[in-house]
C-alpha cells in the first residue's frame, strides 16, 4: 500500500541545512494499523506531510497504491490527497459554518459526486461514526468528541486508500480519547488501513506496529507488543 | 471545474456572504453607488442632450438666419437684435424670395427696438419687433388667441399688435379678451389682434409683434433690417440655401467673401452640431467621474475579499488538503466577488433609475435613463467584479496548505 525509500525532507534555514527527514525507508502494507512515534521536533510531522500528500520529499520515492506520488505538481496532490486520503487532524478542522453534514461531503464536492449521492453517502458515514440525528447541527453545536467523529466520517467519504490521523485524541478529554481509538480499532477491524501519528506512547501502543522517528530517522520500527517492552 | 461545482460554489459563496452582512452590504454600497452613478449620470447628459434638441426644435425647423454685422456666437438663440446696426436691404431680401420654393420656404425680416408698451395705466417694458406674415411659421410660434397679421394688414401698415404671452400677462393680468384693445406702443395707439402661446424664452414672450411695414414707419426709420429669418425648404437643401443667400448677398453688396461680408447667417443645424457636441462632452465627464467611482467600488471588493482570505487562510488550508485544486479555490474566491459585483450592479440599476427619476421629479432637469448606459454600466460592474476579485482568488490559490492548516 505504502512503500517509502531513502526518504529526505530537507530544509533551508538561512545558510544551514535542516534534514527534518533523513533516509527513511518502510512499507506500510494494505490493512495496516501502524502508530508513527516520537518527540516533537523529531520529524514525524514532516513524515506525515509528505505522506498525506501536503508536501513533497527532497529526494527519495513514495508509491502510494502503486502510484509514485513523490514529485507530482500541486494540482496532482491535490487529487492524490482527494481519493487516497483522509484526515483526521487534532483539532478537527472542520468548517465551521457548515453543518456536519456539509462536512462530511466536502471531499466528495471535489471529487464532483452529484448532490443526491454525495448525501447518502455522507449520511451512511455520519451513521458508520455513531453521529445520525446531528447531520444538521454545525461544528459549534457539538461536543469535542462529536466534532472528531464528524472528523473521521469525513476523512472515510471518499474511500481513501489510508487513514492519515495526526494526534486525533490530542484536543480530548481522556473519556473521549478512548472513545475515539475504540472508533478506529473499529474501523481497522473493518480494514482500514490507519496511520496514526502521535507522540503519546499509551496511543502508539494501540496500534499493531510502532514506527518511532528520532531526529529525522527511523529508531524502532517493531510489532506494538515488543516495541512497548 | 465541474459542472456542479458551480452551484456548489455559489451555495458556499451566498453562504459567506450572508455570514457577514453589514460588511458584504458595505462592500456592495461601493458598486451600488458607482453603477448608480454612472446610470444617472448618463441619464442626465441624455436628458440634457434631448432637452438642447428640443429647445433648438422650437426656435423653428431648417431655420437660417440672416444677421447683419459680423459673427457672434449663440447668435440663433439670441433674438435681441435691437443693438445691430442694419445692413439687409430690401433688394437682398428680394434676392432671397427668388430662392422659393427650390431652397426656401418661408422668410421674414426682422427689425426691434426696445419701446413702452401701456394698457390703461399699466406700463410695461418690451422689445418691439417688426416682421413679416410668415414669422410664425418660421419661427414655430401659433398665437393662441387671436391671429398673427396678414398680407393685407402688413401692406395697408395696419397699427395692430401681437402680444407676446408675458406682455399679455404684464397688460393684462392675464384675463379678459385682449383681442380689440388698444395698446399703446411708444405712445402710438395700436389694435391687439393676437397673443401668442408661451415659448419659455424671455424675448419672445416679452416682444410685441407688428407689421415690418408698420415698424419702419412709426417705430424706426431705417430702411434696412437686422435679420431675415429664413426657412430652408427640407434638412438636406440648408448648407446649399446658404450658399446660395450667401453669394447673393455678397454680390448684392459688392463684396468678394465672407471673410469681409456685412452680414452673416447662423445655420440651426451648425448650432445644433455644436450644442451636442457640448451636450456629448458633458455626458462623458459626468460618465468618466462616476466611472471612477465604480473602479472605487470595485478597489473596495477588493480590499474586503483581502481581508477575507486572510481570515479563512484555515479554511482554505482545510478545503485544500481535503483536496481542492487551485482551480476550485480560484472559483470560490471569485464566484463570492463577483456575486458582490453583480448584486451591488443589480441594486445600482435601481439606484440609477431612482436618481434620474428624482432628477426630473425634484429637480427639474431632464434625464432619461437609456437601455445602453444600463447594459454598459452593470456589465463594468461584473468586469470589476471580475478583476478585483481575481487577485484574492489568486492569492488564495496559492496558499500552502501546510501553512494554511497550522493559521490561527
Amino acid at each position: 500500500m505504502i512503500v517509502v525509500k531513502n526518504l529526505s525532507r530537507h530544509y533551508q534555514m538561512g545558510p544551514t541545512i535542516v534534514k527534518a527527514l533523513d533516509d527513511v525507508s518502510f512499507t506500510i502494507e494494505g490493512g495496516e494499523f501502524v502508530a508513527i512515534v516520537g518527540p516533537s521536533g523529531s520529524g514525524k510531522s514532516t513524515l506525515m506531510n509528505i505522506l498525506g500528500c501536503l508536501d513533497s520529499p527532497t529526494l527519495g520515492s513514495y508509491v502510494l497504491a502503486g502510484e509514485e506520488v513523490s514529485h507530482l505538481k500541486p494540482n496532482q496532490l491535490a487529487d492524490i490527497r482527494n481519493r487516497r486520503i483522509g484526515f483526521v487532524f487534532q483539532s478537527f478542522n472542520l468548517l465551521p459554518r457548515e453543518t456536519a453534514l456539509e462536512n462530511v461531503e466536502l471531499p466528495l464536492i471535489y471529487q464532483g459526486v452529484p448532490l443526491k449521492e454525495r448525501k447518502k453517502i455522507a449520511l451512511a458515514m455520519l451513521k458508520r461514526v455513531g453521529l445520525e440525528g446531528r447531520e444538521k447541527h454545525i461544528p459549534s453545536e457539538l461536543s469535542g468528541g462529536q466534532r472528531q467523529r464528524v472528523a473521521i466520517a469525513r476523512a472515510l467519504a471518499a474511500s481513501p486508500s489510508i487513514l492519515l490521523a495526526d494526534e486525533p485524541t490530542g484536543a480530548l478529554d481522556t473519556k473521549t480519547g478512548v472513545e475515539i481509538m475504540e472508533l478506529f480499532h473499529a474501523l481497522h477491524k473493518e480494514g482500514s488501513t490507519i496511520i496514526l501519528v502521535t507522540h503519546d506512547p499509551g496511543i502508539a501502543r494501540q496500534a499493531e506496529r510502532v514506527i518511532q522517528i528520532q531526529d529525522g530517522r527511523i529508531l524502532k520500527d517493531l510489532p506494538s507488543k515488543e516495541w512497548a517492552a | 471545474m465541474k459542472a456542479g461545482a458551480l452551484v456548489e460554489n455559489i451555495r458556499m459563496s451566498v453562504r459567506s456572504i450572508a455570514s457577514n452582512k453589514v460588511r458584504s452590504f458595505l462592500t456592495a454600497l461601493g458598486v451600488m453607488i458607482g453603477t448608480g452613478a454612472v446610470i444617472a449620470m448618463l441619464a442626465l447628459g441624455a436628458g440634457a442632450q434631448k432637452s438642447v434638441e428640443g429647445s433648438l426644435q422650437a426656435l423653428g425647423s431648417n431655420l437660417l438666419i440672416v444677421y447683419s454685422g459680423q459673427p457672434r456666437g449663440g447668435a440663433l438663440i439670441r433674438r435681441s437684435t435691437t443693438n445691430i446696426i442694419p445692413t439687409i436691404t430690401d433688394t437682398d431680401i428680394d434676392a432671397i424670395r427668388r430662392l422659393i420654393p427650390n431652397l426656401v420656404t418661408y422668410l421674414a425680416p426682422e427689425s426691434s427696438a426696445n419701446g413702452q408698451a401701456k394698457f390703461g395705466s399699466t406700463n410695461v417694458n418690451v422689445t418691439i419687433v417688426g416682421t413679416g406674415v410668415d414669422y410664425p411659421s418660421i419661427r414655430n410660434v401659433r398665437p393662441v388667441v387671436g391671429s398673427f397679421f396678414t398680407p393685407l394688414e402688413l401692406d395697408g401698415r395696419k397699427t395692430v399688435v401681437v402680444l407676446g404671452s408675458q406682455v399679455y400677462q404684464d397688460l393684462f393680468q392675464g384675463t379678459g379678451d385682449p383681442v380689440g384693445q388698444k395698446v399703446r406702443l411708444n405712445g402710438l395707439s395700436y389694435r391687439v389682434i393676437g397673443v401668442l402661446e408661451r415659448k419659455g424664452n424671455s424675448t419672445t414672450d416679452s416682444s410685441v409683434f407688428v407689421p415690418i411695414t408698420t415698424y419702419k414707419r412709426y417705430v424706426s426709420g431705417a430702411d434696412k433690417y437686422a435679420l431675415v429669418n429664413v426657412q430652408a425648404a427640407s434638412v438636406e437643401v440648408m448648407r446649399e440655401a446658404q450658399s446660395a443667400i450667401e453669394k447673393e448677398l455678397l454680390r448684392l453688396h459688392r463684396l468678394p467673401t465672407m471673410d469681409s461680408a456685412d452680414f452673416y447667417i447662423a445655420n440651426q443645424l451648425d448650432l445644433l452640431n455644436t450644442l451636442q457636441g457640448v451636450a456629448g462632452t458633458f455626458t462623458l465627464l459626468l460618465g468618466g467621474i462616476a466611472a471612477i467611482s465604480l473602479i472605487v467600488g470595485g478597489i473596495g471588493i477588493m480590499n474586503i475579499m483581502l481581508v477575507s482570505v486572510t481570515e479563512r487562510t484555515r479554511e482554505i488550508g482545510i478545503r485544500m488538503a481535503l483536496g481542492a485544486k487551485t482551480g476550485d479555490i480560484i472559483a470560490q474566491f471569485m464566484t463570492e466577488a463577483i456575486i458582490l459585483s453583480v448584486g451591488g450592479g443589480l441594486f445600482g440599476i435601481g439606484i440609477g433609475y431612482g436618481t434620474s427619476w428624482a432628477f426630473s421629479k425634484f429637480g427639474g432637469i431632464a434625464s432619461e435613463v437609456n437601455l445602453l448606459a444600463v447594459i454598459l454600466s452593470f456589465g463594468f460592474s461584473v468586469l470589476i467584479g471580475l478583476f478585483f476579485g481575481g487577485y484574492p482568488a489568486y492569492h488564495a490559490s496559492r496558499l500552502d496548505p501546510i501553512q494554511a492548516l497550522r493559521y490561527e
